[in-house]
């Protein structure tokens, strides 16, 4: 699918009805970042990541690895494509880059939220040339079984699929225990049924952050001696 | 003005035009998780109130004060007011209501938003007679000076207002200095200019939780 056929693989920035223009702030301010930071990780994405950054978990496990955090609430596949080309991937190589969107692709279907991403993922493969990718699959959702959480396991399924033949791009899912037998999520592990708790955040970081290590040590550059 | 001519003051529920019905599983859930508790003191509003609740600051301050949070993101006072009416103060009766909406009330004028606090405030007294309602100042936003923020301190003026005249009610403008002297608020305050970061909360918790204490204090047993 191209982009002219799929709506969600063109890029948009988020227009400011509110009044306060908080979506072009963040944007510029991680523009500037790029200017002064030299990461080794990037994470981009919607408040799956923004809100992980808020957590001690960040603190503790990404930070050490000089990884830069430009999550934003409510993107969509579009404005992360537009904010990835319009500043935020310049002036830095991260050796790895963490996509995590999706999920807020309200008036697309699975296959073009699937398509978005892999737009993203081949943006940032040609901009990064030897950057390492990591998609993470997209989350179940509410607290009872609904179309929403069929979506992005469908999303999830034919990403699972097409990713690996872009290159160096693996694809993750953190989101296999969070469904109980009975169908239902917990307010503990969601709270409000959409976003991790502290805790989930501290479990599912576990595994992206050996998964980060092992690709950075895998990366050819000088012996990185203050690695956590 | 009348909740009619008021959409801030007009209950209304969220529609689920997402597809998977959280907000409505989120009421239900305060209504339910209400009937077994015994909360001295209830926090209900938007987002600022409900990440609140993911954070340290909430187990260290107001867990020990046996509070419920009812925050939902997203809410403006029309929808607080819809879950106040269906349900989620009928099995409770926290001696103090703490009470913070009003900033996604888009589209509605400071004196339709202020509408829709009192009529919350109302709500709760009718229901609650013997709790105290303390109304929480709007925090400014955005990174740089902008419409929203006169709106904010707008409402909060004639909130402010309002009350004085109630004893049962307070107003506390819990903002210690968001805005620096270049009229902008840091990321390391509110990580997307609307929402606080976890050093954010302990400023403004710390004076809330003071407030909450002695209006505690002051009730009878």
């Amino acid at each position: 699918m191209s982009a002219e056929e799929n709506p969600a693989a063109e890029p948009a920035p988020v227009i400011d009805v509110q009044g306060d223009g908080r979506w072009m702030s963040q944007h510029n301010r991680f523009v500037q970042e790029c200017k002064d930071a030299e990461p080794d990780v990037l994470f981009v994405g919607d408040s799956m990541v923004q809100l992980m950054q808020q957590h001690e978990v960040w603190r503790e496990l990404f930070s050490p690895l000089h990884a830069l955090n430009f999550g934003v609430s409510g993107d969509t596949t579009c404005n992360v494509l537009w904010r990835l080309q319009n500043g935020e991937l310049d002036n830095i190589r991260p050796k790895v880059v963490v996509l995590w969107v999706g999920t807020n692709n309200h008036e697309h279907t699975a296959d073009q939220v699937a398509g978005g991403i892999l737009a993203i993922a081949q943006l940032l493969l040609s901009r990064l040339p030897k950057a390492k990718i990591i998609v993470l699959g997209l989350l179940p959702r509410g607290e009872f079984p609904n179309p929403l959480r069929e979506k992005n396991a469908a999303v999830n399924n034919l990403l699972r699929a097409s990713l690996p033949r872009l290159g160096p791009v693996q694809f993750i899912d953190v989101g296999g225990n969070f469904v109980h037998s009975d169908g239902t999520i917990s307010s503990r592990d969601m709270f409000d049924f959409l976003h991790l708790s502290a805790g989930a955040y501290r479990t599912m970081s576990t595994t992206l952050h050996e998964l980060l290590l092992q690709l950075l040590e895998e990366t050819p550059q000088e012996r990185r001696a203050s690695l956590v | 003005m009348s909740a009619d001519s008021n959409p801030a003051a007009s209950p209304s529920p969220c529609q689920d035009i997402q597809g998977d019905g959280r907000w409505m599983t989120l009421h239900n859930r305060f209504v339910s998780d209400s009937k077994g508790k015994e909360p001295d003191v209830l926090f209900v509003g938007d987002s600022l109130v409900q990440l609140l609740h993911e954070f340290e600051v909430w187990r260290k301050l107001f867990s020990p004060l046996h509070a419920l949070n009812f925050g939902v993101s997203g809410d403006a006072t029309q929808h607080v007011l819809w879950r106040l009416i269906n349900g989620e103060l009928d099995y409770i009766s926290p001696k103090v209501v703490v009470v913070w909406v009003g900033t996604n009330n888009h589209g509605n004028t400071p004196e339709q938003i202020c509408g829709g606090i009192m009529a919350i405030v109302s709500v709760i007294h009718q229901k609650l007679p013997h709790a105290h309602t303390l109304v929480l100042g709007l925090l400014p936003r955005g990174k740089s000076p902008n419409p929203l923020r006169e709106r904010n301190a707008s409402v909060n003026a004639l909130v402010q207002a309002e009350v004085a005249s109630l004893s049962h009610v307070s107003f506390l403008d819990v903002d210690p200095g968001f805005i620096h002297s270049d009229g902008s608020i840091l990321h390391q305050d509110m990580y997307d200019y609307l929402h606080l970061t976890q050093q954010a909360y302990q400023k403004v918790c710390q004076p809330l939780y003071e407030r909450i204490k002695s209006l505690l204090d002051k009730q009878a047993p």
